[in-house]
């Protein structure tokens, strides 16, 4: 496959870890025509009894916060050989990664990860997940 | 033993009409004031203040005036110290911290300490919370409010130049407004409003019912079994915002439920009737109240963040505090 192995990469992220994963994405891409996907998920799933309202500021502050990681994700990414587009939606973070590199036909994930053990047997783990049924190949990245 | 069964279900049944009902009323509240010109800050602002905090205030209200001012009281002191030591110490240990911005600990953080001192110094030396006592608590919370508003505004502004979506970004399509019929939004709101008082009154009933059948004081239902079931909006707004890391929605909502139930939750009863207060929460819940407040300050002001392990602390607070009140000094 030679120069032309990624194409088309995806990178979800909710603003942990960015620069890390920039950093290893700036590399890789180096100075090939590459494009570049940003996918920022709102996952905007809550428990019963969450009062209306606050939901909405919820969403809200979540959306904002997308907006600003895809933002930076921009600046980051701003090269003449690379392509970049940034996508929000709304779901199962784990899910709507795979779903979009489908979607998208992307042929490279390059997500990061840096639970500490007790977070992911407490939280759970989206990288974990997203490699069990990923749809390409994925680069997982280890941050501190 | 069925009367056991009748009300406990009675009071399960009539904590989810209660959390519901205010849900319902605060919802279209807010949307009747939008639909009239109120400013979303405003709304923003009050929505989220009383948003989780009506069950308590509710209950208080129908329980002082039902002639059981113990559990009106148990509801606000228990709530309180549940919501700071249990379900912040929850969420922080379950979300691994909550981080802390300077101006929620100095304005909401001490407003808290403040009201609880406020309250500690009133039934401190009186012997029950009369109508000038209430009158107090309720301008301060008016006070409070403004303060709120007034930040929130200059917040807003300072924030206004925010990123605007990229040229290359595409958005979730997320919001579908719908236009607002006040009609049935205020028909929504009586409604609410009815759900809260029937809910509260069953509540009510239920934890009295229970108190008799159980042989124990009514105080202690009030502490325990309604703080913690009216609470329930807070613990899942504050953990769902603590997990998808919206730290200032997750203090911010602790802080602002336990200064809206002092302030109104004691303030608006006791312009009605006078609320005696029972000696062992003078002495020992109302500052145990105050002592969660400062140690939650202390945990959290080092560094802006309340840590996992603040968190366990926190939780072990109260279960050192559960164990005294319900064994050690029942």
């Amino acid at each position: 496959m030679g120069d032309r192995m990624y194409e088309k990469i995806l990178i979800p992220s909710m603003g942990e870890y960015l620069e890390e994963t920039s950093a290893h994405v700036l590399k890789l891409v180096d100075d090939r025509e590459t494009e570049l996907i940003g996918l920022y998920v709102l996952d905007t799933s809550t428990p019963i009894f969450t009062p209306a309202k606050v939901k909405e500021m919820m969403v809200q502050e979540l959306k904002k916060r997308g907006t600003e990681v895809l933002k930076e994700m921009e600046e980051t990414f701003k090269k003449p050989n690379i392509k970049f587009k940034g996508i929000m939606v709304e779901g199962d973070p784990a899910h709507q990664i795979i779903k979009t590199a489908e979607q998208q036909n992307t042929d490279l994930i390059v997500i990061s990860t840096g639970k500490s053990k007790i977070n992911k047997h407490i939280l759970g783990s989206v990288s974990e997940k997203v490699i069990h049924s990923t749809p390409c190949t994925t680069l997982l990245i280890k941050t501190e | 033993m069925v009367s056991w069964i009748v009300l406990v279900i009675a009071l399960v049944v009539s904590l989810i009409i209660v959390i519901k009902a205010a849900d319902i009323f605060v919802d279209n509240l807010v949307d009747i004031g939008k639909s009239v010109g109120i400013s979303e800050i405003i709304l923003g602002v009050t929505a989220s203040a009383i948003g989780t905090s009506l069950p308590e205030f509710g209950s208080a209200m129908i329980s002082v005036l039902s002639g059981s001012p113990d559990l009106g009281v148990g509801v606000v002191l228990g709530s309180n110290i549940w919501n700071i030591a249990g379900i912040l110490g929850i969420s922080a240990f379950v979300a691994g911290g909550i981080a802390t911005g300077a101006r929620e600990l100095k304005r909401d953080g001490l407003m808290t300490l403040i009201t609880g001192l406020i309250l500690l110094g009133f039934i401190l030396f009186v012997s029950s919370i009369t109508a000038a006592v209430g009158i107090i608590l309720v301008i301060a919370y008016a006070i409070y409010m403004w303060v709120l508003i007034k930040d929130e505004k200059e917040h807003k502004n300072e924030s206004s130049d925010e990123p605007e979506e990229s040229a290359s970004t595409e958005a979730a399509s997320t919001e579908n407004q719908k236009p607002i019929n006040k009609k049935r939004s205020l028909l929504m709101v009586v409604i609410g409003l009815v759900g809260l008082v029937v809910g509260c009154e069953v509540m009510v009933w239920s934890g009295v019912g229970i108190a008799k059948v159980a042989h124990v004081p009514q105080m202690i239902i009030g502490l325990f079994a309604l703080a913690i079931g009216t609470s329930m909006p807070e613990l899942v707004v504050t953990l769902g915002s603590a997990l998808k890391k919206l730290h200032s929605l997750s203090m911010g909502t602790i802080l602002g439920s336990n200064i809206f139930n002092i302030l109104i939750g004691i303030g608006v009863p006791s312009l009605f009737t006078a609320i005696p207060v029972e000696r062992l929460s003078v002495t020992f819940d109302a500052p145990v109240m105050i002592f969660v407040t400062a140690l939650l300050i202390l945990l959290s002001i080092r560094n802006k963040k309340l840590s996992r392990w603040g968190g366990v602390l926190l939780i072990i607070t109260y279960l050192v505090y559960a164990v005294l009140r319900l064994f050690v000094l029942a």
